[in-house]
């Protein structure tokens, strides 16, 4: 069970350059150095609002962090304590570096049930949202791997496996 | 059922017939190549992740396959900073001990060497580490962008995992582009009519006589802009121009690929190349594409109705100009761009940085005094790197810059301050708008 606050509402097409600005990239190669940087260009009070939740859920339109691959920007919201995403749609190069990195992604068409403050409870199992401000509840669907996946924390545990069969096969 | 180009490429990798929506749990790539930014952190992933692994096999770390690896710095370099110069003798070491070829700092940027060089062929599968890696679709290859995570399990293992199958949008393009107007021009339309979520997971697989009518070079171009629109990637099928073009040059088999006529698409849209007239993108999204005869109509819609990603435009003057970038600084953008250029200078407001794609492109373009052309009428000619296109070298926009460029990208604060405004355009374009100082039709100088 995910639980957290609403503390951003964003709308269409946020790119990755909007989360964290490319030339904040080269500066450092630590996961959480990059934070600090988070939405500074685009959305200056995000680490803010963040600092101030134990556990921040992002809500956004279609299309959320489009434009480049950087995984940088998936670390930006995780060392923000950002715990879930949900969005009406995201492409496949942040979708996947989700999936690597186990930050549960939620994709949800009608958003319009989600604001601001809200205190949220995030069943990925049933596949359910829970929003205990407004009381309601608001079904979305997930592929099973995914859910896996998320739930897993990530990728690095089957690949790890994987590994250890080719290795193996190698002798 | 018939299969699109990417449903074939994937299908004989996975071993079996695949459709799209199918998912591969295990999908071996052919190709992975990282630049300055992730190489460092991944061969650092590489030994944190998997070095325990390796280490009770008795094995030292070591890459799937190192034909198949490429390290390419080309984002920061020549280095800008003690950061960025240590990441490259990273990788430099790397490259000595694991024999994977390292390109040298000049040598270009990394969606246009590897294709130089003979080293993506059709049916390849290409992973790279920057959402640009699309642009080796025109080679007939499935290629795309991954984060540093997915681009550390590629060189353990050489696969990709949970592949899901994308469906694609066929684009048909017909005719023949009029003066002045260019492979740019028509992707600029396209992401315009799409929107920056348009091609959303799914793939751009453009066909038709307009393509085969097509240099490799204005091939690469729309290729390389798939992703603005969020598609999965974009792809062309081989065809006599490819063939030619890696025919002495392929460092791989060489085998046709096309798709079949009963494949099944999410949707398919025809364009007429002799319809279109040189675009420019207005600030802060790709997708916000005017011909450039209506750019005073979009200047006012954008201070009528301006949003976070449409601001508005205060005029059409120019303070900078970029031709450069893995979308538009191949030799033919040059040459194109020199005819526009020549005779001319560069507008005394204006800087105008050009940066050739790559060593090879600068040697050719130095070679044919198209090099001298730019740099006596004013431009500043730098060596081969992704320069401002990034926001750290080489031409970084103040709060009072209007750019235009020919990369692929001109979100808010992309090149430099989050007040500055970026367009883009052909290399035609460009270099017409820093002759004049604003956004300028490049046709009355061709």
């Amino acid at each position: 069970m995910l639980n957290g606050t609403v503390t951003s509402v964003f709308g269409n097409d946020i790119n990755t350059d909007d989360i964290i600005p490319a030339m904040y990239l080269i500066k450092s190669d630590d996961p959480e150095y990059f934070a600090t940087y988070a939405f500074v260009k685009f959305d200056a009070e995000f680490r803010n609002r963040c600092l101030k939740s134990q556990a921040n859920i992002v809500v956004a339109g279609k299309n959320f962090a489009c434009g480049s691959s950087r995984e940088q920007a998936v670390y930006t919201l995780q060392f923000n304590r950002v715990v879930c995403v949900i969005a009406q749609s995201f492409p496949d190069i942040f979708y996947r570096n989700c999936l690597a990195n186990g930050l549960p992604l939620i994709t949800l068409e009608d958003t319009s049930g989600l604001g601001l403050g809200d205190q949220l409870e995030i069943d990925l199992d049933a596949a359910l949202i829970h929003n205990r401000t407004r009381n309601t509840s608001l079904p979305f669907q997930i592929k099973t791997d995914d859910r896996r996946t998320f739930q897993a924390g990530g990728m690095t545990a089957r690949v790890r496996a994987h590994l250890e069969e080719i290795l193996t096969r190698q002798g | 059922m018939g299969q699109t180009l990417v449903e074939k490429i994937v299908s004989r990798q996975a071993g079996r017939p695949v459709h799209a929506g199918d998912t591969v749990e295990r999908l071996p790539i052919t190709k992975l190549f990282f630049n300055d930014v992730i190489g460092p952190p991944a061969i650092k992933g590489l030994a944190n992740l998997f070095g325990e692994t390796f280490k009770r096999h008795g094995k030292p770390v070591q890459v799937f396959d190192r034909r198949r690896i490429f390290f390419i710095p080309d984002h920061s370099v020549p280095a800008l900073s003690v950061e960025v110069a240590e990441g490259v003798d990273l990788m430099e070491a790397f490259g000595r001990e694991q024999g994977v070829k390292v390109y040298r700092e000049g040598d270009g940027i990394e969606h246009v060497v590897l294709i130089e060089g003979g080293h993506i062929v059709p049916w390849d599968i290409v992973l790279g580490t920057d959402s640009h890696t699309c642009t080796n679709g025109a080679m007939g290859a499935l290629a795309f962008g991954v984060g540093t995570t997915e681009g550390v399990y590629a060189l353990a293992t050489g696969y990709l995992y949970d592949f899901v199958v994308p469906e694609t949008i066929r684009f048909e393009l017909t005719g023949t582009f009029g003066k002045g107007v260019y492979s740019k021009d028509l992707i600029l339309h396209v992401i315009g009519k799409m929107g920056a979520g348009g091609c959303s997971r799914r793939v751009a697989e453009f066909v038709g006589d307009g393509v085969r009518r097509m240099s490799m070079d204005a091939r690469t171009t729309i290729c390389n802009m798939a992703v603005e629109m969020s598609g999965r990637t974009g792809i062309m099928p081989y065809d006599e121009t490819l063939a030619a073009y890696l025919k002495g040059r392929a460092a791989w088999p060489v085998e046709p690929i096309e798709s079949d006529p009963d494949a099944r698409y999410a949707d398919r849209l025809t364009v007429d190349l002799a319809s279109l007239e040189p675009m420019i993108s207005f600030p802060h999204k790709p997708a916000n594409a005017t011909p450039v005869s209506r750019v005073q109509e979009m200047i006012a819609r954008s201070q009528a109705q301006p949003t976070s990603d449409f601001p508005a435009v205060v005029s059409d003057r120019i303070t900078d100009a970029f031709l450069g970038a893995c979308t538009n600084a191949r030799y033919e953008d040059l040459v194109e761009a020199a005819k526009v250029m020549r005779d001319h200078k560069v507008h005394p407001d204006v800087s105008f940085v050009v940066i050739p794609a790559s060593r090879k492109v600068y040697e050719r373009a130095m070679d044919e005094g198209i090099l001298q052309v730019f740099i006596k009428a004013g431009a500043n000619v730098e060596s081969s790197n992704c320069g401002p296109c990034f926001g750290s070298h080489m031409g970084v926009l103040s709060r009072n810059a209007q750019m235009i460029s020919s990369s692929n990208r001109n979100y808010q604060g992309r090149m430099g301050s989050r007040e500055a405004r970026i367009f883009l355009a052909s290399p035609a374009t460009v270099t017409a708008s820093a002759i004049e100082g604003r956004l300028a039709d490049p046709r009355k100088y061709l």
